[in-house]
């Protein structure tokens, strides 16, 4: 059975038969195939119940909150200040290019639409300035892939769903490994740019009343970020009820700064329709999947296979990463988790590790997925809104920051605490 | 003719995606209101319910405006290494793929309506909804994502026949990150 989900997974991919749809025709094959009994017969109920969910809807939420002050214009004022406060470090407005991704990918969900603003603000400037393209667009592409990890991420809302794993606690397991992970990128920049202070384009240091009147510009985005994850964690309201009240927050800053327009809206909306619709095809793909594996006894196969193996933990868990990069370099970030939770998170829990680490780790994995070529979304995004340059230009530039989440997934094996410490010091 | 069906069917799913949006921003209304009267000590009871039924019956119908816009992910590493003719046969296979599997989710989804009709069945909530209220658009959202898929795919096969590939991978090709940025 592993054989065959294995052979037929990169064969209907290939083929490139949507993502989602791959997950219905493997699971069908394996009641075809494996099952003693007709599973199909409760494809309905799956599917009622799989979108018949209170946590998912947290999905549309957030991505519509990204939508709105990503097309609303805060993302670009929070650029500016934040430039406001990072340009003297050496590297300067690179900083800015990692803080904004940050910032965003905490409120929001969507990796591409950061990405997408940062380049379309920031790429203009580079030139001006006198930045090097290759690590001004790297920082970008790579700043924008924290956004999966940082809470609220949609990622870990799917990962929680499937797994069956608490998403409060996922976030808060997520929070050091992310933020730890941005001020890498921040401490890599400013060494390469002491080393090649031409890189680094011109440091510029602004008079301090500026630098305060930057300061309230941000202080809205931060309240946001505060209100959604404290009221998560204090108990207050469930994931589903802080993606609603951040919805309305990024409403209420919009309109504050000035942004909000019927257009906008529409905009908002609609995008917000797609990404969810996507994510959820490939979800219920993901749930039908598991309900058949389930059913025709993975478990116990998943238990022989290792042992025929005779790996340790440890060694497995070192193979299961290489797998998740060599993947990464040819299937993206959802499509990726989602095709692979089914088989290797079972396999991981029987080993004794904890499921929420093993959401982290797969997380800083996946976001390297996002800028590893040939298939690299953000590379591709960020190639897109420079509009001059080679693409390589963008791969090279991604270098340091893929080094950098190399050494967090290192990090992550040798000391799990780094993502269990929070959600357990927080019980 | 063709491409009128293509782009009608597309304006209809774009209205379809944004009265979802109007009912995404109804229930965050519903789940603020919420929040509010709780801090005051009494409820509105039951938005997980229905954030619940918002969410099945939002997703059933986003579907095939996801479709129209090329949104749903596919990888396309052998396929865009194939020229315009090779391409056209890809998609068209996907196409294919999809519109059969869509048709058995909504065939096989008819049953839990069905059940719930029979039975006047109840949501076991305090709420006490009947299933068949919500069922009913939830299941007429993945019939309608069907009937989307297999005129689409109708239509782009014709293309294809006709020789005219630019068209066809408009309609079911893939989605250039570059153009979402346009």
């Amino acid at each position: 059975m592993i054989a065959y989900l294995t052979v037929g997974l990169l064969m209907l991919l290939s083929l490139s038969i949507p993502v989602g749809i791959v997950l219905f025709l493997l699971g069908f094959g394996v009641d075809l195939f494996f099952s003693p009994f007709p599973l199909i017969k409760g494809l309905g109920n799956l599917v009622w119940s799989t979108s018949n969910n209170a946590t998912l809807i947290a999905i549309p939420f957030f991505v519509l909150l990204g939508e709105v002050l990503v097309r609303s214009g805060i993302a670009t004022r929070t650029y500016a200040a934040l430039d406001r406060w990072v340009s003297w470090l050496p590297g300067g407005l690179v900083h800015a290019n990692v803080a904004t991704a940050t910032m965003f990918s905490a409120t929001s969900g969507s990796s591409v639409a950061t990405a997408a603003t940062v380049a379309t603000v920031a790429m203009p400037q580079a030139e001006k300035l006198g930045y090097d393209p290759k690590l001004f667009s790297g920082a970008i592409a790579a700043g924008g892939t924290l956004g999966i990890m940082i809470p609220p991420s949609i990622n870990l809302i799917v990962y929680g769903f499937l797994t069956q794993t608490s998403i409060p606690r996922l976030f808060l397991a997520g929070l050091v490994p992310g933020v730890a992970l941005a001020l890498s990128f921040i401490l890599i920049t400013v060494l390469i740019c002491s080393v090649r202070p031409s890189l680094g384009g011109e440091r510029r240091v602004f008079p301090l009343r500026e630098m305060l009147l930057a300061l309230l510009q941000l202080v809205p985005i931060i309240l946001l970020f505060t209100v959604i994850i404290g009221s998560i964690y204090k108990g207050w309201a469930t994931p589903t009820e802080a993606a609603a009240v951040g919805v309305a927050g990024a409403i209420v800053i919009a309109a504050i700064f000035g942004g909000v327009s019927l257009r906008m809206f529409s905009e908002s909306v609609l995008g917000t329709v797609k990404i969810t619709s996507m994510i959820m095809l490939v979800v219920i793909g993901a749930s039908f999947l598991n309900f058949t594996l389930a059913s025709a006894g993975i478990g116990r196969e998943l238990q022989d296979f290792l042992s025929g193996l005779g790996l340790s933990p440890f060694s497995t868990i070192l193979v299961i990463v290489c797998i998740y990069i060599v993947l990464g370099f040819f299937i993206e970030t959802l499509s990726l988790m989602v095709v692979t939770i089914p088989i290797i998170v079972p396999l991981v829990v029987e080993m004794g590790y904890d499921p929420i680490w093993f959401g982290i780790l797969m997380i800083v994995l996946i976001e390297m997925a996002l800028i590893t070529p040939p298939v690299g979304l953000n590379l591709y995004v960020v190639q897109g809104a420079r509009k001059s340059g080679k693409m390589s230009e963008v791969m090279l530039g991604t270098i340091p920051y893929i080094i950098a989440m190399l050494f967090m997934a290192a990090a992550l094996i040798a000391f799990p605490q780094i993502a269990l410490f929070l959600p357990d010091a927080l019980q | 003719m063709l491409q009128t069906l293509l782009s009608s069917l597309r304006t209809v799913n774009g209205w379809v995606a944004i009265l979802i949006g109007v009912l995404l921003m109804a229930c965050v209304a519903f789940v603020l209101a919420d929040i509010a009267l709780r801090q005051m000590g009494s409820s509105l009871g039951g938005t997980d319910e229905i954030s619940g039924y918002v969410m099945a019956i939002a997703t059933s119908w986003g579907m095939g405006y996801t479709l129209t816009e090329l949104g749903h992910v596919r990888i396309d590493i052998l396929r865009s290494r194939a020229a315009s003719r090779g391409r056209a046969l890809f998609d068209l296979f996907a196409m294919l793929a999809l519109s059969g599997t869509i048709s058995l989710i909504a065939i096989r989804s008819w049953p839990v309506l069905e059940r719930s009709l029979a039975n006047s069945s109840r949501a076991n909530t305090p709420l006490e909804t009947p299933l068949a209220l919500v069922q009913a658009p939830w299941l007429a959202g993945w019939v309608w994502f069907a009937v989307v898929s297999w005129l689409t795919f109708i239509a782009a096969l014709a293309l294809v026949l006709r020789g005219d590939f630019d068209a066809s991978e408009a309609a079911i090709g893939t989605y250039g990150e570059l153009e979402a940025l346009k």
